[in-house]
């Protein structure tokens, strides 16, 4: 098993991780302000592609990004003004979202490339690695964290940045508060669905970077639905994180990492089909420790005296 | 009178959603350089323009009727079952598996082949629900999970232990089914087989059970208010379970009828690839989990998939538009559109003589 | 004058809530306005925290014509209102809650020291000691009551409403609040207080304002007024006085040993509690709510395991048994908080009746419509329960019509022991009599009822026995005919029994 936890593991680890961790900070801020996004999945997947139609028609790799995070900006703005506005389930319009996204993202590379399936072009550059100074000259600890995509450093300063936000600002206080008790925040005449829209669209943004890691980080290149999965395990990371940024980072590096090692393992002698389990039946596991709330919680919010 | 805009009300909001699912359609049309009317007419010869047509429309209705009655369910009792495709997958092996190893005549082994697909899903599915009763383990989320092990386990199973080893191509899939457990034909020389029949008959049965047995009542009350259903004496874990395990067998029952009516074997891909699953959940939630409704949601998005292909084949507009379609559909029925409207008009005339 | 609220009147559709109401407030002055439920109470003070805009009429502010479109509009000019169920942030510290919307800040962020120092001033100011540092869900609902105050305080309210501030309060806590109420008045503040406790009011108002079905029955000083005179204006009419038979002692029918619940707090929900109902017999449980008793009820009707302790029905061992099981063994339960417990919103008339009812209308599991249909068409009759149709959803029925519906199918249920928890809370005097009258009935057919209420005139009325519970036990237990109001209050609040 010796080549099997090597330092690029690790290094592709860190790799595997940012889109995650992405999407998975991006589910945190809405279950903070109470509503439990289950369109990251779509949300990615919108990003993936836009990012690659940005590369593709500017040829700019930092356009492309911005482009990426636009789009799923305007993608989130639907989910806020549908769970916000009309007060649908939230739930059923993240699953709607996905369903959406799919059929736009398919359709799309149809109508703008022309192709099925999958989308490569050779003359696209992918997010340029960045080298660190000094830390990549340490021996080991330089070849995992250095030599990655400028979002994987940008993502770890997303999570302090969020931690900051939260606990530490006045913005982020109200931001809490209209999550624990939205009614008494707006008693006091704080703007509960104000909020809520900016988290949702903030998730949009953060969203639109996981994308653009996913398609752009590593092979430059769109295939139907290649986020498979990963927004849903962003969920699970979110709860596993308790909707703490540190935590949820925490959370997907664990995520990340089995993915990679699933990876890994194809070069041994398993059947890959098994190997690709691997992070979803790490992720059931993990869920085993985290406890759900319970219906009975649930229920009584859902069937609060007041009508 | 009631009754009656009730009735009114749950129209209104599927009809709003049609018409504004084929506006974006054909916007999405418009984009690709399509003409609107002529496409749309293709769409709707590809669907229903002849009895080929619509049979064949209806055979691909029948996987996602059956799957749309177990998600309703489900969501009526107030679970997300959104694990339909591994319950599906696994079904349909081991429908596939029990229909070639059986001993027996061939209504022993279809029998035994449905009971077998049904039994796999249900289990598939009331582990989930096992997970959630016993360990508050969230259960949309394990159920999404469990769809990557299922098709990768059923994948592995046909790629490796079962693989067809006599064809001469490299396809992961089963030996076909002897003859005699094939489901029949319904018509000489179409595609529709008895398994539309069998689907037919669970939603009316799905129908009478919801409304009009205790154990249904009991149900409804659970997906209303689970407090209050156990309040009044009604086992929240042992209904979780049951009505999982008849969710996920009903998604088991659909892979069955899949094998033994259309694929006469276990090809790796050959149900997820159509999105059977994804489109029974549109189903119920395009109807709002109503049996009845939920059928007649799963024969649209059908025709809109078998229409979309006819499309493709004869304009330059590609099938994705469909999807487009169905997704908007979904995202206007969800959001409970006409609802807010009505009580934002109301609230406006309120303020409105208040100043 | 500081306030004045001139011909008020509410509509909504066809309900009038508020009709040609008039009311001023002094500077420094303490105003109660009392009502029944539904008086329009609460509707007229939401008029003045801008929840709500009046139909026609105006408010005054010193003489100057004001209007409030939101809550924020009425803080601005000095408005505050302390709900009656508290606008807290549970996983919030105190200091927290008491700045939020207004925090002070540094160039860094929120200061949440400041907001500490802040905190100790006002208390030391106003004289309500808190812990600034302190999680508001782990304080007790006295220390809440505070921290609501002097947020308003906070925010700079020179008029506070008060929503019945009382109700979830031990005496000892109402006592000091009352103190706390008095000396802030003497500072210049003033107060509206809404309530229907009318000891306490009398107490501690100057003024004190009666409505009835939104109309305005009278304002009279405090000082000349007495309990039954405001009787009178929130009635308007004398209330009949039930009479109990004697009673007949019969076989026990309720059992219940030594029942503990842990909980997951340090203290035990409900430490060794034994009680008995006998036949014919109607035990009231007293006691301010949060002591025990939901817990209690729900370990003897199986919705709650208890750690310890046995739970017997017609002399079965039910402890932990499945709630359907229990049922069967013979017991109904009028639950506590209808909307939670009590009905599915979602679900119509017929379905909400038929819970606990379907062994009785199926037939090889196929439900028999016509015959639920007839049982609760009778219902409907006998109680008065206004709904559309039987076809409505539970959600469009007032609260008091709902309530009927969840006591009849209770009583219907037609078991020798039945549980009734709260059964008269937010319903009018007439539906109150009703139930009242259920509920003596099922005694005399020698039926077992453990009553539990909040409100103690309805246990005292209704018992046989009385038991009193605080902080998870059973702290006292009283026959009818010598209980009086000052013992139970005394119990209530944790004083020991004496004599």
């Amino acid at each position: 098993m010796d080549g099997l936890f090597d330092i690029s593991l690790f290094a592709s680890a860190l790799r595997t991780v940012t889109p995650i961790l992405l999407a998975a900070l991006g589910g945190a801020i809405c279950a903070r302000v109470g509503l439990f996004n289950v369109g990251l999945e779509g949300m990615m997947l919108v990003g993936a592609f836009t990012a690659i139609v940005g590369n593709y028609l500017t040829g700019n790799i930092i356009v492309a990004v911005l482009f990426a995070m636009m789009c799923t900006l305007l993608y989130s703005l639907l989910f806020g003004y549908m769970s916000i506005h009309l007060k649908a389930n939230v739930i059923i319009v993240g699953i709607s979202l996905n369903f959406l996204a799919l059929g736009l993202t398919t359709f799309s590379l149809r109508a703008i490339f022309d192709v099925k399936g999958a989308f490569y072009d050779k003359s696209m550059k992918g997010l340029p690695k960045w080298e660190i100074p000094v830390i990549k000259d340490i021996p080991y600890l330089g070849d995992i964290l250095s030599g990655h995509s400028a979002l994987v450093y940008l993502s770890i300063l997303i999570v302090l940045g969020l931690q900051y936000f939260l606990f530490k600002t006045v913005t982020g206080f109200r931001l809490l508060a209209a999550g624990e008790n939205p009614t008494a925040a707006r008693s006091l005449g704080i703007k509960v669905s104000r909020i809520q829209y900016g988290a949702v669209l903030l998730c949009g943004v953060l969203c639109g970077l996981a994308g653009a890691q996913l398609s752009l980080g590593n092979v430059t290149m769109f295939t139907e639905g290649m986020t498979a999965g990963r927004g849903f395990i962003a969920l699970v990371a979110t709860m596993l994180g308790q909707s703490n940024p540190l935590g949820v980072a925490g959370a997907s590096l664990l995520f990340g990492f089995m993915e990679s090692l699933s990876i890994r393992l194809q070069g041994f002698a398993l059947p890959t089909h098994f190997t690709m389990m691997v992070p979803y039946v790490v992720t059931i596991i993990a869920m085993f420790f985290f406890k759900d709330k319970s219906y009975m919680q649930e229920a009584r919010k859902a069937n609060e005296s007041s009508r | 009178m009631d009754k009656v805009t009730t009735a009114l009300r749950s129209l209104v909001q599927p009809l709003l959603a049609v018409i504004v699912g084929l506006a974006v359609g054909a916007i999405a049309i418009v984009i690709v350089g399509g003409s609107i009317t002529e496409t749309y007419a293709e769409m709707w010869r590809g669907a229903f323009g002849s009895f080929y047509f619509l049979t064949n429309t209806l055979t691909r209705a029948t996987p996602i009727i059956l799957i749309g009655l177990g998600v309703a369910l489900a969501f009526r009792a107030g679970f997300f079952n959104m694990g339909s495709e591994g319950q599906m997958v696994l079904g349909a092996l081991s429908a596939a598996l029990t229909a070639i190893y059986m001993p027996g005549p061939g209504v022993v082994k279809m029998i035994a082949a449905i009971f077998a697909g049904v039994i796999a899903g249900g289990l598939w599915s009331a582990f989930a629900g096992w997970l959630d009763a016993k360990f508050r383990m969230n259960l949309l989320i394990t159920t999404l999970l469990l769809n990557y092990i299922a098709t990768y386990f059923a994948a592995y199973m046909v790629t490796y232990p079962f693989k067809d080893k006599t064809g001469s191509a490299a396809m992961s899939q089963t030996v076909m089914l002897g003859r005699e457990a094939w489901l029949p034909k319904l018509f000489q020389g179409m595609t529709l087989h008895t398994g539309f029949l069998i689907a037919a008959v669970v939603t009316v049965l799905m129908f009478l059970f919801m409304k009009h047995t205790v154990k249904g009542y009991e149900i409804r009350m659970l997906g209303g208010n689970p407090l209050f259903a156990s309040y009044g004496g009604i086992q929240r874990g042992k209904l979780m379970l049951a009505s999982m395990f008849v969710s996920g067998g009903l998604a088991g029952l659909a892979g069955s009828i899949e094998v033994l009516g259309t694929q006469y074997r276990f090809i790796d891909g050959a149900l997820t690839s159509p999105g059977y699953a994804w489109s029974g959940i549109m189903a119920t939630l395009l109807a709002g989990s109503h049996p009845i409704g939920t059928a007649v949601a799963a024969i649209l998005i059908a025709a809109l998939q078998t229409g979309g292909m006819g499309m493709e084949r004869n304009t330059d507009v590609p099938l994705e538009v469909s999807s487009i379609i169905q997704a908007v559909l979904i995202l206007f029925v969800s959001a409970k559109l006409t609802y807010s409207f009505i009580k934002r008009k109301k609230a406006g005339a309120k303020n409105g003589r208040a100043l | 004058m500081l306030l004045q609220m001139d011909n008020i009147t509410k509509t909504y559709g066809n309900v009038t809530a508020n009709s040609d109401v008039s009311f001023d407030l002094r500077r420094g002055e303490i105003h109660a306005i009392i009502g029944e439920n539904g008086a329009g109470k609460t509707t007229l003070m939401r008029i003045l925290y801008g929840m709500e805009t009046p139909t026609s009429g105006g408010i005054r502010l010193d003489g100057k014509p004001v209007s409030f479109h939101s809550p924020t509009d009425a803080i601005k000019h000095g408005i505050g209102m302390v709900h009656q169920h508290f606008m807290l942030f549970s996983s919030f510290t105190v200091a927290e809650n008491i700045v939020i919307g207004r925090e002070p800040s540094t160039p860094l962020g929120f200061d949440r020291k400041a907001a500490a120092e802040v905190t100790n001033e006002l208390a030391k100011r106003y004289g309500m000691p808190v812990n600034p540092w302190a999680k508001v869900g782990e304080c007790s609902l006295g220390v809440q009551q505070r921290v609501e105050i002097l947020k308003v305080l906070y925010q700079g309210a020179e008029i506070i409403i008060l929503d019945e501030p009382t109700g979830v309060l031990t005496p000892l806590e109402v006592k000091e609040l009352l103190v706390a109420i008095k000396s802030l008045a003497a500072q210049g503040k003033s107060f509206i207080i809404i309530s229907h406790k009318l000891q306490e009011i009398i107490e501690v108002a100057d003024r004190i304002t009666v409505l009835r079905d939104g109309k305005l029955t009278g304002t009279v000083q405090a000082s000349e007024t007495d309990e039954e005179q405001l009787s009178k204006l929130m009635v308007g009419r004398d209330l009949v006085t039930l009479t109990r038979e004697k009673k007949q002692s019969g076989k026990p029918v309720l059992e219940v040993h030594s029942l503990t619940v842990r909980g997951d707090r340090a203290k035990p929900l409900l430490s060794d509690v034994s009680l008995q109902v006998n036949e014919g017999e109607i035990v009231g449980i007293a006691g301010i709510s949060g002591n025990g008793q939901s817990e209690l009820l729900q370990a003897i009707s199986g919705l709650l395991k208890p750690d310890t302790g046995s739970v017997k029905l017609l002399g079965q061992n039910v402890t932990g048994a499945p709630v359907g099981d229990i049922r069967r063994g013979g017991l109904a339960h009028i639950p506590e908080d209808r909307y939670q417990w009590g009905v599915s919103k979602e679900a119509d008339v017929l379905e909400n009746g038929l819970m606990g009812h379907t062994e009785r209308h199926q037939r090889f599991g196929l439900l028999r419509g016509s015959s639920i249909r007839e049982m609760v068409s009778e219902w409907v009759e006998r109680f008065g329960i206004k709904t559309g149709s039987l076809n409505t959803k539970a959600q469009y029925l007032s609260g008091g019509n709902l309530q009927k519906l969840i006591v009849a199918r209770e009583l219907a249920q037609g078991t020798p022991f039945l549980i009734a928890a709260e059964p008269t809370r937010g319903v009018d005097v007439g539906a109150m009599e009703i139930i009242h009258k259920e509920l003596l009935q099922r005694r005399s057919d020698k039926g077992a009822i453990l009553l539990v209420s909040s409100e103690l005139t309805e246990v005292m009325k209704l018992s046989d026995r009385i038991l009193v519970m605080f902080e998870g036990r059973i702290v006292g237990e009283l026959m009818a005919e010598t209980a009086t109001e000052e013992r139970i209050s005394l119990l209530m609040a944790g004083g020991k029994n004496v004599g």
